[in-house]
């Protein structure tokens, strides 16, 4: 599976790299995140409540850091297993460009795998899934890092009820 | 006058015989929800186990924690493979001459491959210990294109096989390579390549599907400590074998393992096979004392036990100007999944594949087969056919299909240009074998008769010319399909499971009041034996088919026999049914003779009983021949009207059919419409002509399932993206095309009835019908050959990809 897209973000482009590297709002922004502790400056360990159709399950693994290339670019990847639900491994690509001193917008690729009953079931969801989980996030994000003026935007700028409602 | 007397005719409908659409005896209990199926198996104190399954299609297995899942209430035991090997059971013997692991043993080699076995007071206790199994896997990369298996850089599967250069069907060429076998005249054949004036050459695919019955596999097993028996309630469409091979394996004497298979629910090759299940479940009832259940939840069934096809045919063939063929050779590459636990006779790796000259006189043929090692579940079951006769069917069925659009032929010209005449039989094949009977022509004329085919090709002319003008969307298809079968194994000669000869058995036992038992080696899934093996009997002795009764399954009872599957039941069984009728029916005569006090050689038969020849008012009914048997024999002679018959058939019988799908297809949708199916069968002497049809529909359902959309598909990581009936699949009656059924009879010369078998018949000629009529749709825009499945994504794409979206 495999996914681009960018979001924009109200707050400057050192803010967001701070945020993007920040414990604390990875684990409010990241879906279903119950917990999330750095073991280094570049490794974290995680549990994740991840559904996909029929499928619910929590996923332990490790999140790394990589290609760090601050305040513009680094790559963060992860790789978990659900147990009988099966298992994920993937990452995200994410590049910062200043539109503007107040203004980011954030460049994401993702790439993930899933295997197991995750995928026996819900392989026809996994693309819907990832970009409902991905909308989520930023959205969280940018509520988190831009204050009420993010979450505005964020909202403002994502989707259409319809587009919502069918999950693409 | 009131005379109460019945006529012949009378007499004769009483019994309910051959050719008589008896409804069937097993339907009261079925429809009324009284079968009895494995999981309606009770036993007090019975225990259930659940599998661990791996999500990886190939990664080493570092360690297995079972410490949480014991602490779950209700849960008493996690089996692995380091428990089985205690047993010398980690790995078990498969019917193709291969070993399987039955737990996980240093590797997984497919995805949802059984890691650890969790045994649990109830099904919710075993699946919540199975949560808590911690597995730590390392993963490796996955092998599932069976083209690239044989790669010098593909990685290694079978580490078990390390530096065996050779395996049960000889040597062995890669370290993925299972076995190659050839078959036919090599010389011959590539002579014929380089004389012919036309030739083809297609990869022609039979993707990998399912045989999916309703009820999944299962099974119940329990162990007496105290007398050392086993007993083992299962989905066994062989019994017996089943016995047979827990003898030798567990090493526990045979005549201590009772094997009971209950009512079954469909099984259509899938419940051929032995699993890890059954042995699992066996294992913790002899750990625990305790009786254990194992019930395959659906994805289980999809994608753990046996799958069918996935056999990749490179076909050629080799033909005159004129369309007269001279030549076939065909390359297989048969994808085997992770272990061979394909279930055909020991002897045959590819099965009865060498059936692929099919309905045609082919002079010469050429024939080699390449098994392959892949990350993919193990098996290559005989989906509603016999041993890779769908295959077959469907590799030589589309090859005169394009050999025909080549040459410019109607493809049934093409095919009556080619038949074996019906004067050739016994037919010998360029392949190796003796066809008993058959004709062809008739059967093919009287399909093209039925529906005006010279009517539907000028329909499907001004179709194709309005389309090219722009008036409609649609294009029209016309699956021309004539399949000549290979059933009922076999001959002790050449066919043997295990080495146990393919024989099969009957033994019935009369009472004094005219009823009796049968108790017959074959194994029903739904078949109706237990209506149709009573009407055998009933024409072949006399006695009303109602007071016949028929059991199956009970290998404490029934007399050895190989099981149901491959159509072998009516050509084995029911020959060794007949057989056994014949040896009552003669000590009836001796009975009958002494009684009358005439001599045997006065007697003669007549519907219901014996009487004497010129003087037909002095008679003895069977059921008065019955009372006899039990008080007044003739001196010397025993007692009692029983006799058992195992039967080992002399030859193979070949049923054969002619059937036609028209269809039309809208290229801007992809979605396609069965006008018509009509489906002719010839399979010999006819039994139960209702059963027959039911038979035929139902094939016909499971060919149109796995023509237009039924598959199991891997993605490249090897996760089963059809593991379930969302994706998988199974025709409703919303979607299942009306089914017109004809027949002609032409007896098998070497069955005592005559009788070919059927029931498998529709899926082998309907797969090439349906995939026929879609590729004859598309071949005026210049297609050739496209892949089955046609569901509608695919025939939209082959739409797409002739270009008729073109603006």
């Amino acid at each position: 599976m495999q996914m681009n897209d960018s979001q924009r973000i109200p707050a400057s482009k050192e803010k967001v790299w701070a945020a993007l590297n920040d414990p604390e709002v990875l684990k409010k922004c990241i879906p279903g995140c119950q917990s999330l502790e750095m073991s280094s400056p570049t490794e974290m360990t995680a549990t994740v409540v991840f559904k996909v159709g029929p499928v619910k399950a929590t996923f332990g693994g490790k999140v790394t850091l990589s290609d760090l290339d601050p305040p513009n670019s680094y790559r963060i990847s992860g790789e978990g297993s659900g147990g009988v639900a099966g298992f994920a491994k993937g990452g995200a690509s994410v590049g910062l460009e200043a539109e503007s001193s107040d203004i980011t917008i954030l460049h994401y690729a993702v790439d993930a795998q899933i295997g197991g009953k995750l995928a026996q079931l819900g392989g026809r969801l996994i693309d819907s899934t990832a970009k409902k989980l991905a909308g989520e996030f930023f959205t969280s994000f940018a509520a988190v890092v831009g204050g009420s003026a993010g979450a505005a935007a964020a909202d403002a700028g994502s989707k259409s009820w319809i587009s919502k409602l069918t999950g693409t | 006058m009131n005379d109460m007397t019945p006529t012949r005719e009378q007499r004769e409908a009483k019994l309910e015989g051959m050719g008589c659409k008896r409804k069937r005896v097993e339907d009261i209990r079925f429809t009324q929800g009284r079968g009895n199926y494995v999981d309606d198996v009770k036993l007090p104190g019975m225990l259930h186990g659940d599998f661990v399954r791996s999500p990886h299609a190939h990664a080493r297995v570092k360690s297995i924690n079972s410490e949480e899942a014991l602490k779950v209430p209700g849960v008493l035991a996690v089996i692995t493979a380091e428990t089985l090997k205690t047993v010398n059971l980690a790995w078990m013997p498969t019917l193709a001459g291969d070993v399987q692991m039955v737990l996980a043993d240093g590797k997984v080699l497919f995805q949802n491959q059984e890691v650890a076995f969790v045994v649990a007071t109830d099904r919710y206790a075993a699946d919540d210990g199975i949560n808590k199994v911690v597995v730590e896997y390392e993963a490796l990369p996955p092998l599932m294109d069976p083209f690239k298996a044989m790669d010098p850089d593909a990685p290694v599967l079978r580490e078990d096989l390390a530096g065996k250069t050779s395996g049960a069907h000889g040597p062995r060429k890669h370290h993925n390579h299972i076995f190659e076998w050839v078959v036919g005249d090599k010389d011959l054949t590539d002579a014929a390549f380089r004389n012919a004036e036309v030739s083809i050459k297609e990869m022609i695919s039979y993707h990998r599907t399912h045989p999916s019955p309703l009820e999944t596999c299962q099974c119940v097993c329990s162990f007496d400590k105290i007398k050392g028996e086993l007993s083992i309630w299962g989905t066994f469409q062989a019994p017996h074998v089943i016995r047979t091979v827990v003898a030798l394996i567990a090493k526990i004497p045979e005549h201590k393992i009772h094997v009971i298979a209950p009512d079954i629910g469909g099984g259509f090759g899938n419940k051929v096979g032995a699993y890890p299940g059954y042995i699992c479940a066996a294992v913790a009832s002899i750990v625990t004392g305790k009786p254990v259940k194992w019930v395959e939840d659906r994805i289980e069934n999809l994608t753990a036990t046996s799958f069918a096809r996935d056999y990749h045919m490179t076909t050629e063939i080799a033909a005159t100007k004129e369309g007269k063929v001279t030549g076939l050779r065909v390359h297989v590459l048969a994808d085997h999944g992770a272990f061979d636990a394909c279930a055909d006779p020991s002897k045959w790796p590819a099965g009865f594949f060498n059936i692929v000259t099919g309905s045609y006189d082919f002079p010469t043929a050429h024939l080699s087969v390449d098994g392959v090692y892949t990350n993919k579940a193990p098996g290559g079951v005989a989906y509603r056919c016999s041993f890779r006769v769908t295959e077959a069917a469907y590799c030589i069925e589309r090859g005169m299909d394009i050999l025909a659009q080549k040459l410019g032929m109607d493809p049934a010209e093409l095919r009556l240009k080619n038949f074996i005449k019906a004067e050739q039989f016994p037919y010998h094949s360029a392949l190796g074998w003796e066809y008993d009977s058959g004709d062809y022509h008739t059967a093919m004329r009287k399909m093209m008769e039925a529906v005006d085919y010279a009517g539907l090709r000028k329909e499907q002319v001004e179709k194709r010319a309005a389309f090219k003008r722009g008036e409609t969307r649609e294009i029209m298809g016309l699956g021309v399909s004539f399949f000549t079968e290979i059933v009922g194994a076999g001959p002790s000669k050449n066919c043997d499971i295990l080495g146990i000869a393919m024989f099969d058995s009957c033994e019935i036992r009369m009472h004094p009041t005219g009823a009796g038992i049968a108790r017959v080696g074959s194994k029903s899934q739904g078949q109706g034996h237990e209506t149709t093996w009573a009407q055998i009997i009933a024409t072949e002795i006399g006695i009303p088919a109602d007071d016949i009764m028929v059991e199956e399954g009970n290998t404490d009872t029934a007399p050895y026999g190989l099981g149901t599957y491959g159509s072998r039941s009516t050509p084995v069984a029911g020959a060794a049914i007949a057989m056994a009728a014949r040896k009552i029916k003669a000590k009836a005569q001796m009975i009958a003779a002494y009684k009358l006090e005439v001599h045997e050689g006065d007697l003669e038969w007549d519907i219901d009983g014996f009487r004497v020849k010129g003087l037909p008012e002095k008679s003895m009914s069977m059921k008065d021949i019955c009372w006899a048997a039990y008080n007044s024999v003739a001196p010397g002679m025993e007692p009692g009207l029983e006799a058992v018959s195992y039967y080992d058939p002399p030859n193979m019988t070949y049923p054969f059919g002619a059937y036609i799908c028209v269809m039309n297809i809208d290229v801007d949708t992809g979605v396609y419409k069965v006008r018509r199916f009509y489906a002719l069968d010839d399979c010999g002497t006819r039994i139960n002509p209702m059963i027959i049809e039911g038979q035929v529909h139902g094939g016909l359902t499971e060919a149109f399932a796995i023509a237009m959309g039924q598959e199991i598909r891997y993605d490249d990581e090897g996760n089963v993206v059809t593991g379930s009936f969302m994706d998988f699949f199974i025709p409703t009656a919303v979607e299942t095309p009306h089914w017109e059924t004809d027949f002609t009879v032409t007896p098998s010369p070497h069955h005592p009835i005559g009788a070919k078998g059927v029931g498998e018949s529709p899926n082998v000629g309907g797969v090439p019908a349906f995939s026929n009529a879609v590729n004859d749709a598309f071949s005026f825009l210049g297609s050739t050959h496209i892949q089955m499945p046609h569901d509608f994504w695919r025939n939209w794409r082959a739409a797409k990809n002739l270009g008729v979206f073109a603006a």
